[in-house]
């Protein structure tokens, strides 16, 4: 669709001619059905101001954009008319080891942000899927996190403050930069997670963290998911500090780099090696009660990135025609079952792969089928099964025919009202991904 | 006082309908009973007392009380056991103050999954207590502990001397079922995580009972660590403590907690409890470390090893657990030995990025030169938590006011600093006219838009956090103006 020439003067006229793409370039863009009518560049945080100030004047639709990498998540936008490309604000703004705290803009890319904060000998424990791109805002818009939180937490407990463009174009912050504060509401929280449907993210103040000065990683494999589920509800509950524990079946196992065919739990501990040696010690007398056999994993790092990425990027590609990866919560308890239950419900339907990060009850998977209905089928059904254990279902990522037949948030929670009302309060003309989140926010 | 101006017949009515709520019993409205609820544990700042005290024992009596206030327009608050420092569980202006100590049970312990449910008035310590036998704890630990109510925690986003390594409550809290202050009941959060969906739960914790009232709460529990190892670091100055605490961090070791006394605290401590800390010292560092015994034995050794690099004149490690308890009490005790030397104390709570500890100490010490008061120091170190006690005596004309003044002083410091002027106590009544001083009228109109669509009748809590001079609930009227699309201050 060609752009009226107005709106292009008007965009040229805040981010300059090089900071506006139109045409062939929107293909990337597209979202569903639709394609904006262009993409902007802007260079700081006034021009983002002076672009939402323009799209809430004229009635604009504006998705907020990093990567692009996780856009599959949520409902098209209902309306869509600009893309904001925010990967030109992406430098660390303060970074300060002795506080163990950082600042930086939302477009630079968590590589970019963990090399810097090398000098520190400090890194920020997030690792969400496709971390190798995935910009900061991208990963706080979406809350993303990783095997990691085991240990670390989520997005929610490491970022103290914010900085945020609305959809007027206003500028505020919440929070600080120091790591406790009760001043006013802990705003921030609003954002995180929020798919950018509140404000525009521009920067965060985040906690950073002492790299540890080794880690090591096993694979316990056992003839039974539950066995090694059990086996991982022991090592979460005992003096063992873990960093990672994955729980995987058979297939996600092997296309995450365990040796077994069957069932497997994956563990990683970080600390000083003398602290490692102690805990393998009775992380493999642990292993030995439930008839598990430990393997020390010698790919360590590139197993992590595997496990992260784990179901975006590793899962077997070959097989059945159409894909789709989702994402489920659980008790931690009920893990095993979920899995279990998952694996019932679809298998008439789909191949299947799965694994959960046990301490917090996340399981993600994916599905293979031959028909966008099998698909369909396994996904209604996984919701089903995991709603009966109290648990909900995501979908991430599927083919349109899909998103036709499954609702990708699921029923929706309570509290959605609430969440409808402060969605009116923040952008009372709908111009912020419009459509996309839950309860059509 | 009894400010409220509640027509006679209202408060009859209210006191009849709650009576048939929750029960005569659960009904307080005689003034000098009343008395026992006009304020916190800020006592001299801040007193009014309510009209009337309901107790509820369910989540349905305290929605039926919540929408009996709101069809009477009258406003209401909660309160837990009423250990706050800022003035948050005191009225405004009178009201119907909802008391949820009845509310105290243990719903539900989880222990695969290491969750726990309990009410609203259920007291911190007895979650640990309760939960020891299985090899957890409840991490946020408060100096209330033995009193405070979970509920209140949450509310005030409460820390704690162990939180440097664990976090605050919002980082413990999973869900809450929270009655609005519209009277409808709904469970933010729960005990499955990562539900779609805004963080309606990250918002409620810390916001001081002004968007609803919660009345059972869902933590998560850690299990407890193979080893905890307590270190007694004293040094001449406070100077040389607080660059080792930076020196610490800097190794990449993250103690349980870092806890530093002051030489003012160390003789009120020594005057009172005895903990064995040298007089002559300058500042006493409390370090624990907990975790892996190989673990905290290697950090152990990088502490010691950083305290004796800035100038660490004598280093304690506890053997045993009673030594462990020796080392902590005085600083347990510390708040209460200041009675030793002072009348009447004023504790504030503010926050500066760990490097600044030293700069903001300093001005603290000219701060209270320049006022004639002594000022005391206590704080969490490692956080750079700063819990200064400026010293008066009431019954000295003048004293009371220029108490606030100091404090007021050391709040502007900590905020050209980088800081905060609240790292757990809250705003609460005390400060929220600090507020705008950390905040622009636009980040405050983010925040008052929040509370109108939780409250848009203004009714719940009203008075606390956002500034006198700002009418509640209506932030929008400001924000939709071009004058506030101004970039706020960073």
């Amino acid at each position: 669709m060609p752009v009226a020439t107005s709106l292009t003067d008007g965009l040229h006229a805040i981010v300059g001619a090089d900071g506006v793409f139109t045409g062939p370039a929107l293909a990337e863009y597209r979202l569903g059905p639709a394609t904006p009518h262009a993409v902007v560049f802007p260079r700081d945080e006034s021009e983002v101001s002076r672009l939402l100030r323009l799209a809430w004047e004229e009635g604009l639709a504006v998705v907020p954009w990093g990567s692009g990498g996780h856009q599959s998540l949520g409902y098209p936008p209902s309306r869509y008319d600009l893309a904001l490309n925010l990967r030109r604000l992406n430098r660390v703004l303060e970074y300060e080891p002795a506080d163990m705290t950082a600042t930086a803009q939302a477009g630079i890319r968590l590589a970019d942000l963990q090399r810097h904060l090398e000098s520190g000998r400090q890194f920020l424990p997030l690792d969400p899927p496709l971390a190798s791109q995935a910009t900061l805002g991208g990963i706080l818009g979406g809350n993303l996190s990783g095997p990691l939180r085991c240990r670390y937490g989520t997005a929610r407990d490491l970022v103290l403050g914010i900085r945020v463009a609305h959809a007027d174009g206003t500028i505020t912050k919440g929070g600080a930069k120091v790591v406790k504060n009760v001043t006013g509401y802990d705003i921030t929280k609003l954002y995180l997670g929020s798919h950018g449907t509140l404000g525009v993210i521009l920067e965060a103040t985040f906690r950073v963290y002492p790299r540890p000065p080794a880690e090591q990683a096993w694979w316990l494999s056992t003839p039974e998911l539950e066995a090694a589920h059990a086996l991982a509800i022991r090592i979460l509950g005992s003096h063992l500090a873990p960093s990672r524990v994955e729980l995987l079946d058979g297939p996600a196992g092997r296309a995450c780099g365990s040796p077994a065919q069957g069932p497997a739990l994956f563990v990683s501990i970080a600390g000083v090696p003398e602290a490692i040696r102690a805990q393998a010690n009775d992380l493999a007398r642990m292993a030995g009660e439930f008839g598990s056999v430990t393997t020390e994993d010698p790919a360590a790092p590139r197993t992590w990135a595997g496990l992260s990425d784990f179901p975006w990027l590793n899962a077997e590609r070959n097989g059945k025609g159409h894909g789709a990866i989702w994402r489920g919560g659980v008790l931690p308890s009920d893990c095993a079952r979920g899995m279990r239950a998952i694996h019932e419900a679809s298998s008439e339907w789909a191949d299947t792969a799965m694994a959960a990060s046990v301490a917090h009850g996340i399981v993600r998977g994916t599905f293979r089928a031959e028909t966008p209905e099998a698909l369909a089928r396994s996904l209604a059904a996984s919701r089903e099964v995991l709603a009966a254990l109290g648990g909900f279902l995501v979908v991430l990522d599927a083919p349109a025919p899909v998103r036709a037949q499954v609702d990708v948030w699921g029923p929706p929670l309570d509290g959605v009202g609430v969440m409808q009302r402060l969605k009116a309060a923040f952008d009372a003309k709908g111009i912020l991904n419009p459509g996309r989140f839950v309860g059509g926010i | 006082m009894n400010g409220s101006g509640l027509a006679p017949e209202t408060r009859t009515h209210l006191i009849r309908s709650c009576e048939r709520i929750v029960g005569p019993e659960g009904v307080i409205s005689a003034p000098d009973e009343l008395r026992v609820y006009e304020c916190d544990a800020l006592t001299f700042y801040h007193r009014v007392m309510p009209d009337l005290v309901v107790l509820p024992t369910s989540t349905q009596q305290v929605a039926d009380v919540v929408r009996l206030c709101r069809e009477a327009g009258v406003p209401f608050l909660p309160r837990g056991a009423g250990t706050g420092l800022s003035g948050g569980a005191t009225p405004d202006a009178g009201g119907v103050m909802i008391v949820l100590t009845r509310m105290n049970r243990i719903l539900d312990i989880d222990v695969p999954s290491r969750l726990a449910t309990v009410e609203a008035g259920f007291i911190n310590l007895w979650l640990t207590n309760a939960v020891k036998r299985h090899g957890l704890f409840y991490a946020p630990d408060p100096a209330s502990q033995q009193a405070c109510s979970i509920g209140g925690n949450v509310a005030e986003n409460a820390g704690g001397p162990h939180c440097l390594k664990y976090g605050v409550t919002t980082n413990h809290v999973l869900g809450a079922t929270v009655v609005l202050p519209d009277g409808e009941v709904r469970q933010l959060g729960g005990k499955i995580q990562d539900r779609p969906g805004y963080d309606l739960l990250g918002v409620f914790v810390g916001s001081e009972g002004t968007l609803g009232i919660c009345t059972e709460v869902t933590v998560r529990l850690l299990p407890q660590p193979e080893a905890v190892k307590t270190l007694l670091a004293v040094f001449r100055t406070i100077e040389e403590a607080s660059n080792a605490v930076s020196g610490i961090i800097a190794r990449g070791i993250i103690p349980v907690a870092m806890e530093m006394l002051d030489r003012e605290i160390i003789k009120a401590v020594e005057a009172n409890v005895k903990a064995g800390y040298p007089l002559d010292a300058g500042a006493v560092l409390l370090i624990e470390l907990d975790g892996p015994r190989a673990e905290i034995e290697a950090e152990a050794v990088g502490v010691e090893a950083t305290c004796r690099e800035h100038g660490c004149i004598e280093l304690r490690v506890a053997r045993t657990d009673e030594e462990r308890a020796l080392l902590w009490k005085g600083r347990k005790e510390a708040a209460g030995s200041v009675g030793r030397i002072t009348h009447h104390y004023y504790l504030q709570d503010a926050v500066v990025p760990r490097s600044k500890l030293p700069k903001i100490l300093r001005e603290i010490g000219e701060i209270g030169g320049r006022y004639g008061l002594i000022i005391a120091n206590v704080f969490h170190a490692g956080d750079g938590n700063i819990h200064p006690l400026i010293c008066f005596d009431l019954t000295t004309p003048g004293d009371l006011d220029r108490a606030i003044a100091a404090g007021s002083e050391i709040m502007k410091r900590c905020i050209e600093a980088g800081g905060s002027v609240s790292g757990e106590h809250g705003i609460g009544h005390e400060k929220r006219d600090y507020l705008p001083l950390m905040y622009s009228p636009a980040d405050l109109a983010a925040m008052l838009r929040v509370r109108a669509v939780f409250d848009p009748a203004g009714l719940c809590n009203p008075g606390k956090i956002f500034p006198a001079d700002r009418p509640e609930g209506h932030g929008d009227r400001n924000l939709q103006s071009p004058a506030m699309t101004a970039v706020s201050d960073r």
